[in-house]
């Protein structure tokens, strides 16, 4: 039987690796031509996920960095939607006390309002400072797969990587309850 | 129990949430560091794509063969009804050849009189295709050469037949390639054989309108599209494609190069190409370009 500690470092590590293969498999080099739709944002998902579930194994510092180098490698402007999933993944965090006890039904739906919040807020601050823009569409297109990726990726935290929710009075590895 | 855990969050929470603010605080100052310096951190993002995507390259290259492979099996399904249609094509073929050989007689013939050398300067450097943008958003791709076999920001790249984009973002080992479908893209263009000079405005689809035409009439279905190179940012005569017409009338550009297969790719080694360095200092006379300042910094990558 592993230490609580192990597991946390694992699993710790096992995001970041998840990260990078979401990011492998984005880059793969398959068909140049523009696509008529955007898939979904899986890293954005799987971070929702874990932070609703096991706010320690997706700890703010990884998340930012793993965030930014999705930044830099996707041609995105820099830092900027970084920042927002860094906030929004903290604000998903400080509800995964009020949702454990609710219904899957409830989670995805703030899940989806926190998603559609994020891309809103996104655009927004793009348009502001000036920054030239993806089209609507595959943004509005993106969002949707994100939010109807949402329960697959959580069916897989759970099954495969065992990130559950925690039990009531559960001590977990910083010794604290969660 | 709730006593218990305020208790043990009174050191915590506040640590973690100072954490919090200051990395947003960091990633927001990226962001507007590369708001007000560009060039700067495209060049440093060229340096993290250098150093990260080379190391998934090992594993790369087979995932999208065996891919690859099972896309050419589907097409085996079809492979009747394929030949049927490649023999009907090669019997048109063959008329064309014909017509092409004569053709390339006389022109040797009329080269020879003329003594024309063509462009020496145009040598090229090939490099593979290692990675797409990996965004829905952005048209470029990452190819093997980089500062290492000399490949400078600027220089246009083309498949075998025509024009594919322009390197933007040079690493040691890596370059970006900006594709004429991305939606950043402007290319110089001449239609032949009305002699209309436009604008290759890439938008993110497949067929990129032609802007600022003159005339809109005088140019065809079917008439060759070139680069012009004007504003000497980009090389003379590079074939980019085929104009189309739309249902709506609007005027397109059938690239010639196969944007589906994009795998081994030429950079042109184009010597005094203008350079573009810092974002104020565009193409222009002298005395304008203190006034006009570029759009973004989409353009300046």
């Amino acid at each position: 039987m592993e230490s609580a500690a192990t597991r946390l470092w694992l699993m710790r590590t096992t995001y970041v690796m998840l990260a990078l293969v979401i990011f492998f498999f984005r880059l793969l080099p398959l068909d140049m031509t523009p696509p008529l739709w955007a898939g979904p944002d899986v890293l954005l998902a799987l971070t929702f996920a874990w932070a609703l579930r096991r706010p320690e194994y997706v700890p703010v510092l990884s998340v930012g960095l793993v965030m930014l180098l999705a930044d830099l490698l996707f041609q995105r402007p820099p830092g900027l939607w970084a920042a927002l999933a860094v906030v929004a993944t903290g604000m998903m965090k400080s509800r995964a006390r009020g949702l454990r006890d609710q219904t899957f039904a409830m989670e995805w739906l703030s899940v989806g309002i926190m998603i559609v919040g994020l891309v809103l807020g996104y655009r927004l601050i793009m348009s502001l400072s000036m920054v030239p823009q993806a089209p609507i569409g595959l943004t509005t297109i993106r969002a949707v797969m994100t939010v109807l990726i949402y329960p697959v990726v959580v069916a897989g935290s759970v099954f495969v990587f065992d990130v559950r929710k925690s039990t009531p009075g559960e001590v977990d590895a910083t010794g604290k309850t969660p | 129990m709730s006593r218990d855990r305020n208790r043990s969050d009174e050191y915590v929470r506040p640590l973690g949430r100072l954490l919090t603010a200051v990395l947003v605080l960091c990633l927001i100052g990226i962001f507007l560091l590369w708001r007000i310096d560009s060039p700067r951190v495209e060049r440093f993002r060229a340096q993290v794509v250098d150093r990260v995507v080379p190391s998934f390259d090992w594993a790369m290259a087979p995932v999208t063969a065996v891919v690859n492979v099972g896309r050419d099996f589907q097409s085996y399904r079809q492979i009747v009804q394929q030949n049927r249609q490649l023999r009907r094509e090669l019997q048109q073929m063959k008329a064309w050849k014909e017509a092409a050989l004569q053709l390339e007689q006389e022109n040797a013939r009329l080269l020879d009189l003329n003594k024309v050398r063509l462009d020496p300067r145009l040598t090229h450097v090939t490099g593979v295709v290692m990675a797409d943008s990996g965004s829905p958003f952005r048209q470029s791709l990452l190819l093997n050469v980089g500062a290492r076999d000399g490949i400078k920001d600027g220089w246009a790249t083309m498949d075998g037949i025509g024009l594919v984009g322009r390197i933007s973002g040079v690493g040691r080992n890596t370059s970006r390639v900006i594709l004429l479908t991305d939606s950043s893209s402007r290319v110089p263009a001449i239609v032949q054989p009305s002699g209309q000079t436009t604008i290759v405005q890439g938008n993110n689809t497949m067929a990129p309108p032609l802007a600022f035409l003159e005339n809109p009439d005088d140019v065809r279905a079917g008439d060759r599209v070139v680069s012009s190179g004007d504003g000497g940012i980009f090389p003379a005569g590079l074939l980019i494609g085929q104009v189309a017409k739309s249902p709506e009338g609007q005027l397109r550009v059938r690239l010639a190069a196969d944007y589906e297969r994009l795998e081994f790719l030429r950079v042109l080694r184009t010597p005094g190409l203008e350079r573009i360095t810092a974002p104020v200092s565009l193409v222009a006379p002298r005395d304008q370009t203190t006034n006009s300042a570029p759009d973004g910094g989409e353009g300046g990558q």
